[in-house]
């Protein structure tokens, strides 16, 4: 079935049909109305899902830990404050090693307040041990949250999963959206695996207190689940292909006209868009650029990346920023290829850039690598942005 | 009577530790069929190292804050796959009244089907004995070393007033009155909350033989009730209903002398203590069953 939706609404069909058990809520915007729709179709008898309206998304992480730990499928959705303000929990359910799924609708972080766009919340769970992929439109939204319930209930990863996707620009932008039948569905998801359940048939404790080298090496396996997590979602993205017409899961990560690029653009998230169309300008005009579309954070797929190596330079643009060093994207492309890397970091805090803006600082980036010197950290401000006066603490007035 | 399959040995507890006391008395009351959630606290760590776990119960050990979030999901997880199973909130004074208690009170408000249990010992007296919401006034603690100024948060009175089905107040001291009472929590759907007093040897600093003494004299003395909330009313239990009369209530310094926290409250402290324990238990005849 095809149906005009947002990435929201496309992942509360995703949670549908994953026959998801229990889901824990609470609002915050830009993620509000996957919520709102789960509480609708639950409301309308469509899911029979428990919905548990929590107090926090801290409690909200609590109860989806909680009800995938006692054996039901079960999923969430945050971002920004939210995120942060779940931060120890989401290190708990993958030290716990419980599958579960969250969606996160990216948002920039206060203080100040700001509501919209920014990578840099979900860029700051990256540590955490979560498999952590980055949607680019609606339907990959759907896709990926599906694909998700497969990957994290993988005996050979077992590890919360968390999707990403662009605040507003991504998360309310709404397209035709390809859902495959339930029957599909059931057929591409089995029932629920987890590696244990708390339940008092077989009593086990969970999480008491492991001494130093057991610790390392509870740590060092989830390391290694993270890696082999790349096969297996290449292995499950070829399966996707018997319940829908999209066939782009086979790598973890996108090429654009990379076949017979000189130079890379590597980023990623909805922006991918107007990258793509300030590409085919610029081919129009004889210069051979090509993008990777970066849609697993974690696993990093390191063989995928280290292909750029073939290129004359690389430009990674960031929409999150460790602040004081660079993008978080950058600094993973500089570690892995030997390349000299560009990093661009722009578009924080719903800063909008149109193709020309792309155009602009890709053409910036050519000159400068054609002279090698395409190194370093820019902070990219848009055409219409004629001075940049920066703020200080001793500026208030 | 001692139901042995809850607290297995290999249990590092100090000795003395009254957590103990009160997980045998937990099993004893609700038998084989729980599941525990354990929040930080002494009992993360007397349940011994991983991969071994002295606790015969299934249990998961979660952060701070998210015991009752947890059990949320626990206790409809098990109502999906047809298991009837007690879900049980093992949780410290600290957990719940200061750092869980958002995640408490949401959990009450929604009236989640599970019993949580907070166990008191007064102080953060896993990471050293720190003052938490539940010290009391006048109590020395590593991060009050003058004396902490200012009353114990009242708990079970803040629960009543979430008007969840049941609150119950207990102490390791009386087992037949704990255990009654968990047992009657587990028959009621809906949110149950049990407070158990828990003198702790080395926080309150008395000898660790004195446990279960300490543990009556709080009750004696009236500075801890017992008595359980039910159907809108308050029922004291025997073993507190000479407190209701002020004349016939042990005196205070029969509890405060026989513990080293107590050894720098001077008689205004003291004094503060007593107004505070008159306030109590006027609340509580107020709020009595007839």
């Amino acid at each position: 079935m095809r149906k005009v939706m947002s990435a929201n609404e496309a992942v509360a069909n995703a949670v549908k049909l994953a026959r998801v058990g229990v889901v824990g809520i609470y609002p915050i915007t830009p993620q509000t109305t996957v919520i709102e729709k789960l509480a609708e179709m639950k409301a309308e008898g469509e899911i029979d899902a428990d919905i548990v309206r929590v107090e926090s998304e801290h409690a909200a992480m609590g109860v989806t830990l909680g009800a995938g730990a006692a054996g039901v499928r079960s999923f969430t959705a945050t971002g920004s404050q939210g995120l942060l303000y779940m931060h120890e929990m989401v290190w708990w359910a993958s030290g716990s090693r419980v599958p579960l799924v969250m969606m996160v609708g990216t948002r920039a972080v206060g203080a100040p307040w700001n509501i919209w766009n920014e990578n840099t919340d979900f860029m700051s769970e990256r540590d955490s041990g979560w498999i952590m992929a980055f949607a680019s439109n609606p339907q990959e939204a759907f896709d990926l949250v599906l694909q998700g319930f497969r990957i994290s209930e993988d005996e050979r990863v077992f590890l919360p999963m968390m999707v990403g996707m662009d605040g507003f620009i991504l998360t309310h932008m709404k397209t035709n959206v390809y859902l495959p039948s339930q029957e599909e569905v059931d057929a591409f998801l089995p029932p629920r695996r987890q590696p244990y359940v708390i339940d008092p048939e077989a009593p086990i404790g969970m999480g008491n207190i492991f001494p130093p080298v057991e610790y390392m090496k509870l740590r060092h396996s989830i390391h290694s689940a993270i890696q082999s997590a790349e096969s297996v979602i290449k292995e499950i993205g070829k399966d996707y292909e018997k319940i829908s017409p999209f066939n782009n899961y086979r790598t973890l990560n996108v090429k654009y006209r990379m076949e017979d690029a000189d130079y890379a653009l590597v980023l990623m998230g909805a922006w991918a868009g107007d990258a793509m169309e300030a590409i085919d300008e610029l081919r129009e005009k004889g210069i051979n650029i090509g993008m990777l579309r970066i849609r697993y954070l974690r696993p990093w797929a390191e063989s995928e990346i280290k292909e750029l190596e073939n290129v004359k330079g690389i430009l990674v643009m960031d929409r999150a920023t460790s602040l004081g060093r660079g993008g978080p994207l950058y600094l993973e492309v500089k570690a892995t290829v030997r390349n000299q890397v560009k990093g661009v970091v722009t578009g924080l805090g719903g800063v909008l850039l149109n193709k020309e803006d792309f155009k602009r600082i890709i053409l910036k980036f050519l000159k400068e690598a054609k002279e090698e010197r395409s190194d370093g950290v820019e902070w990219y401000y848009p055409a219409e942005v004629e001075k940049v006066e920066l703020r200080n603490p001793k500026d208030v007035e | 009577m001692l139901n042995d399959t809850s607290l297995m040995s290999g249990t590092s507890a100090c000795p003395g530790c009254p957590e103990n006391i009160a997980m045998r008395m937990l099993s004893m009351a609700l038998g084989k069929d729980v599941a525990l959630v354990v929040i930080a606290g002494c009992s993360s760590v007397t349940q011994g190292l991983a991969p071994k776990n002295a606790y015969g119960y299934a249990s998961l050990n979660i952060a701070f804050a998210a015991g009752p979030p947890a059990a949320s999901g626990m206790w409809r997880a098990y109502k999906r796959r047809n298991r009837d199973v007690t879900v049980v909130v093992w949780a410290g004074d600290g957990g719940t009244s200061d750092i869980g208690f958002a995640s408490l009170s949401g959990a009450a408000e929604r009236n989640e089907d599970f019993i949580y249990l907070c166990v008191d010992n007064e102080a953060y007296m896993n990471t050293g004995g720190h003052r938490s919401g539940s010290t009391p006034h006048g109590a020395l603690t590593p991060t009050t070393p003058e004396g902490k100024s200012g009353n114990k948060k009242e708990i079970p009175f803040i629960m009543i007033d979430h008007n969840i089905p049941y609150v119950a107040t207990a102490s390791v001291g009386y087992p037949h009155d704990f255990i009654d009472k968990v047992r009657e929590a587990k028959t009621i759907r809906g949110f149950k909350y049990v407070h158990v007093l828990t003198p702790d040897p080395y926080g309150w600093l008395f000898d660790p033989s004195r446990t279960a003494e300490v543990a009556k004299l709080a009750v004696q003395t009236c500075y801890w009730p017992l008595f359980k909330w039910k159907d809108g009313r308050i029922e004291v239990s025997p073993e507190s209903l000479h407190c209701l009369k002020k004349e016939t209530r042990r005196p205070l310094k029969d509890f405060l002398s026989i513990q080293g926290r107590f050894k720098k409250i001077d008689e205004k402290g003291i004094e503060d203590l007593e107004r505070y324990i008159d306030e109590l238990w006027e609340r509580i005849s107020l709020n009595l069953k007839r």
